[in-house]
């Protein structure tokens, strides 16, 4: 029974270095992981691959109505607006000038909604509205057709689907222009330019 | 409790008559021309064809969203009231052959930034306003009309529904001012 009594603080001031390598190690080996999967996910898109977005037409697309809902999709070198899988408008993506992605608040529900909040009595209805809004992501494009005329279109989207549909048509040739983002600019509450 | 639940219908019966009696009539008011111009229908107004430039926001802080929409709906709104011959687009090439062409130029001027939410919430505020000054020149740059037009949302509707009534007001504001025939020389015509 001749053992040598280490005190337990000894034993940990042992094992701590190795235990303290193992954690860089692993911390290095973790963020190494990130870079690559952060790497990977920048890369330029598939210009080929077909892609598609659920999106509300707001205005000014070719041959499609106002507040139409469909599929906004990239066949090729053509940005195509669907509805119910009928073929709609139809623009080249080498055509579009500009490409702004903006993001607007909605209330939901419509006309219906509107009716049901103001039937609500002791406005009850406007407590409603404090909850019924959405946020949406506006994509703002200008094309020029044959002619050479200038169209504007301007679709509504999901939430942080604007920036997707932005960088697919960069990547397929539509031109981006210095300016910036319309949620990018300073929210101010009232901007004038008084001419004197 | 029977009188309280009777009481109770009335009153919501009251709240939406009063709603679809008032509904209509403030967005009447709201979309109502910003200024009245005397002078009666162009009538030499149907010989002249007119091109719509793409909206200048000056120093406004405007998106490019509202730009576009201001832009598209002025064509829009100038196709329906038929006064013109030929609305075209900004840089549409066969404006070159047109011999009667007036440029409708347009400068944002004023732009408050609304909440549609903050309308619901609180109707008084939240309005989303829109000031522009509107130019129709000759190609030789003869002013011909100028006037400010406002365009607001105050109840109903989304950001946007303000450059549609924006370009309403602008279309009518044109077709009640008297335009000259397009064959006379274009007396300069100072703002309002």
């Amino acid at each position: 029974m001749n053992r040598t009594l280490v005190p337990w603080e000894y034993t940990t001031n042992v094992f701590f270095p190795v235990l303290r390598r193992v954690f860089a190690s692993l911390i290095l080996l973790i963020g190494c992981a990130a870079a690559a999967l952060a790497q990977s996910a920048s890369k330029p898109t598939n210009v080929t691959a077909p892609f598609s977005v659920r999106a509300t037409h707001l205005m000014g697309f070719a041959d499609t109505r106002h507040n139409a809902h469909g599929t906004l999709s990239i066949q090729g070198s053509a940005l195509q607006f669907q509805k119910d899988g009928k073929a709609g408008g139809e623009v080249k993506i080498a055509s579009v000038q500009e490409v702004f992605v903006g993001d607007q608040g909605r209330q939901v529900g419509g006309v219906p909604m509107t009716l049901g909040k103001a039937a609500v009595p002791f406005g009850g209805g406007r407590v409603v509205s404090l909850f019924a809004h959405k946020k949406y992501d506006t994509i703002t494009l200008q094309y020029v057709d044959a002619n050479g005329a200038v169209h504007g279109a301007i679709f509504q989207l999901s939430k942080g689907q604007g920036t997707t549909l932005r960088n697919e048509l960069v990547a397929r040739g539509a031109r981006l222009s210095q300016g910036e983002d319309e949620g990018t600019k300073p929210s101010t509450a009232e901007v004038s330019s008084e001419i004197k | 409790m029977k009188s309280s639940k009777r009481i109770s219908l009335v009153l919501l019966g009251v709240v939406v008559l009063t709603v679809t009696v008032t509904g209509p009539l403030r967005l009447s008011a709201q979309t109502g021309p910003a200024k009245s111009s005397s002078g009666n229908g162009a009538a030499g107004a149907t010989r002249w064809s007119v091109q719509v430039v793409q909206v200048d926001a000056g120093d406004v802080n405007l998106a490019p969203s509202f730009q576009v929409a201001i832009y598209e709906d002025l064509l829009d709104e100038l196709g329906k009231t038929k006064q013109f011959k030929q609305v075209l687009r900004d840089g549409d090439r066969d404006a070159s052959d047109v011999s009667d062409l007036l440029i409708l130029k347009t400068t944002v001027q004023k732009y408050t930034a609304g909440s549609e939410t903050r309308r619901a919430v609180t109707t008084v505020s939240g309005a989303t306003k829109l000031t522009v000054r509107s130019q129709l020149c000759t190609r030789d740059g003869q002013m011909i009309l100028e006037r400010t037009v406002n365009g607001n949302v105050r109840f109903f509707g989304s950001n946007l529904r303000a450059t549609h009534n924006l370009a309403r007001s602008v279309a009518k504001t044109i077709k009640k001012s008297s335009l000259p025939e397009p064959s006379f020389s274009v007396p300069a015509q100072g703002a309002q």
